[in-house]
């Protein structure tokens, strides 16, 4: 074809990605309405490799092209992603866009991807000379900053199989069809004989990427529900000092307050 | 150089332009399928909407070297069907159509929908339409034509 590769096989569609300068084209939600001239796309759509979604020991392992719709329809992907997926835009949109695109639009806003840093997910990149498995707080570097090579794909999105029961996801927009994040929370909590063994609060939307404070989500691990409820207040006002936002659409100051709002929602979920 | 082949409303076709080409624009210019609207380009109205493999996209989101190998079904093509009939009785019932642009992208999600749920409560067709913005006539009665119909044409779906 004309401006575009169709390849059926990963192995082929990475000897065409070393070679030329290709796009990988997943769903286009993202591409098309880029309306980028001149490009030459790498269609990944017909590649099965990319399109399953797999169980092993300790992973649910979502291919880069496996869509939205697909995923929602799968009771093996965590409840917390499947949350996330149900978010966004509306059926035509999530009947295209993927797991794959929401990452290499290297987006903050990207509903998925919220999700993936709150469960520490791996990406498996692969390219002719062989795979990288790279955690996503590794690999999201900023806005449209990503760690990709220009030779690779994303194949996989690894997923933690347990562990991500006890979670609270909320996502702020405009309206409920169609509405791109404002601020978006994914939190999980990880108990063991009483005892919170972890915790990670992710911010979607608020910054160049997914935001974190490891150093805070510390503050609780190793606490009871009790001791956890004593150390609150340290633990809030620390979010309020170290979240650094950017304004987007909507001031700081208000997703500052949404924030913190959504980390205490989840806190209370729990009973601290 | 090999074209880009696929059935548009069970035609066999090939398109010989660029792969990067937007499906929306090649129904239009090249197929004559003007029921499929362009309301924003940017995938937020459903004007656009089509069925490819039986799945419901905005195709103005989707470029041609996507569709090599797929079926198409735009309204030129469902308007000939059974099911067609029993949603265009129910729009027309309920006055659900004012200008009409909106309506073509609207039956086909309203169809994509009832392939996968023949029976939807009134917030899943809300769920099922909630990609397609129409400007004149309000939601409900458009709703109440998707649940009437979902009636009226049981098993059909
Ligand atoms: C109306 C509308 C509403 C939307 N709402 C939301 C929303 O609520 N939440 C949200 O998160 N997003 C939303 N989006 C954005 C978009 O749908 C998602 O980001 C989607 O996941 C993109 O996936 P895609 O397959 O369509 O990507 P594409 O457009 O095909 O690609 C996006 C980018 O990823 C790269 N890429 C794709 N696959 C790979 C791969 N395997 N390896 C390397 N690079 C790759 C491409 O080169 C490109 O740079 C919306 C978009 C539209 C048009
Ligand atoms: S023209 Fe495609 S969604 Fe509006
Ligand atoms: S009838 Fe006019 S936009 Fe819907």
């Amino acid at each position: 074809m004309v401006n575009g590769f169709a390849p059926a096989t990963l192995q082929e569609a990475l000897a065409i990605r070393a070679a030329q300068d290709v796009t990988p084209y997943a769903g286009g939600t993202d591409l098309m309405v880029e309306n980028r001239r001149g490009v030459s796309y790498l269609f990944l759509s017909k590649i099965p490799e990319l399109r399953q979604i797999t169980v092993d020991d300790t992973c649910v392992r979502i291919g880069a092209a496996v869509t939205f719709t697909e995923a929602l329809a799968d009771e093996r992907v965590p409840q917390i992603m499947r949350d996330a997926l149900a978010g966004i835009a509306a059926p035509a949109i999530r009947n295209a866009g993927t797991f794959g695109g929401n990452l290499g639009n290297g987006s903050a806003k990207a509903d998925s991807v919220l999700v993936e840093f709150a469960l520490d997910a791996k990406l498996r990149l692969v390219s002719l000379s062989g795979e990288r498995i790279v955690p996503v707080e590794q690999f999201y570097l900023g806005r449209k900053k990503l760690d990709l090579h220009s030779d690779e794909l994303i194949a996989e999105i690894l997923l933690p199989k347990t562990g991500w029961e006890n979670y609270y996801y909320e996502k702020v927009g405009g309206r409920n069809a169609l509405a791109i994040s404002r601020v978006a929370f994914a939190g999980v909590l990880r108990m063991e004989n009483d005892r919170i063994v972890d915790l990670s609060a992710a911010f979607g939307a608020v910054a160049d990427t997914v935001l974190r404070l490891k150093d805070a989500e510390g503050m609780l691990i190793g606490k009871t529900v009790a001791e956890a409820k004593a150390a609150k207040e340290a633990f809030l006002s620390r979010y309020e000092q170290d979240l650094t936002l950017t304004r987007g659409r909507v001031s700081a100051e208000y997703r500052k307050a949404v924030c913190l709002r959504l980390l205490q929602a989840f806190l209370e979920k729990f009973g601290i | 150089m090999n074209g880009i082949s696929f059935t548009l409303n069970g035609r066999e076709v090939t398109y010989t332009g660029s792969a990067a080409d937007r499906l929306l624009d090649v129904l239009r210019r090249d197929y004559g399928c003007t029921s499929v609207k362009c309301g924003c380009k940017e995938g937020e109205c459903g004007a656009c909407a089509v069925l490819v493999d039986g799945v419901l996209l905005n195709s103005c989101c989707v470029a041609m070297g996507a569709v090599d190998g797929a079926a198409i079904v735009t309204m030129e093509g469902y308007c000939k069907t059974e099911r067609f009939a029993v949603l265009d009785r129910a729009f027309a019932d309920l006055s659900a159509v004012q200008c009409g642009f909106c309506i073509p992208g609207m039956v086909l999600a309203a169809e994509a929908l009832l392939a996968k749920n023949p029976h939807p409560t009134e917030a899943e067709i809300r769920e099922g339409l909630s990609g397609n913005l129409c400007r004149c006539t309000g939601y409900n009665a458009i709703v109440n034509a998707v649940e009437n119909a979902a009636k009226e044409g049981n098993g059909l779906w």
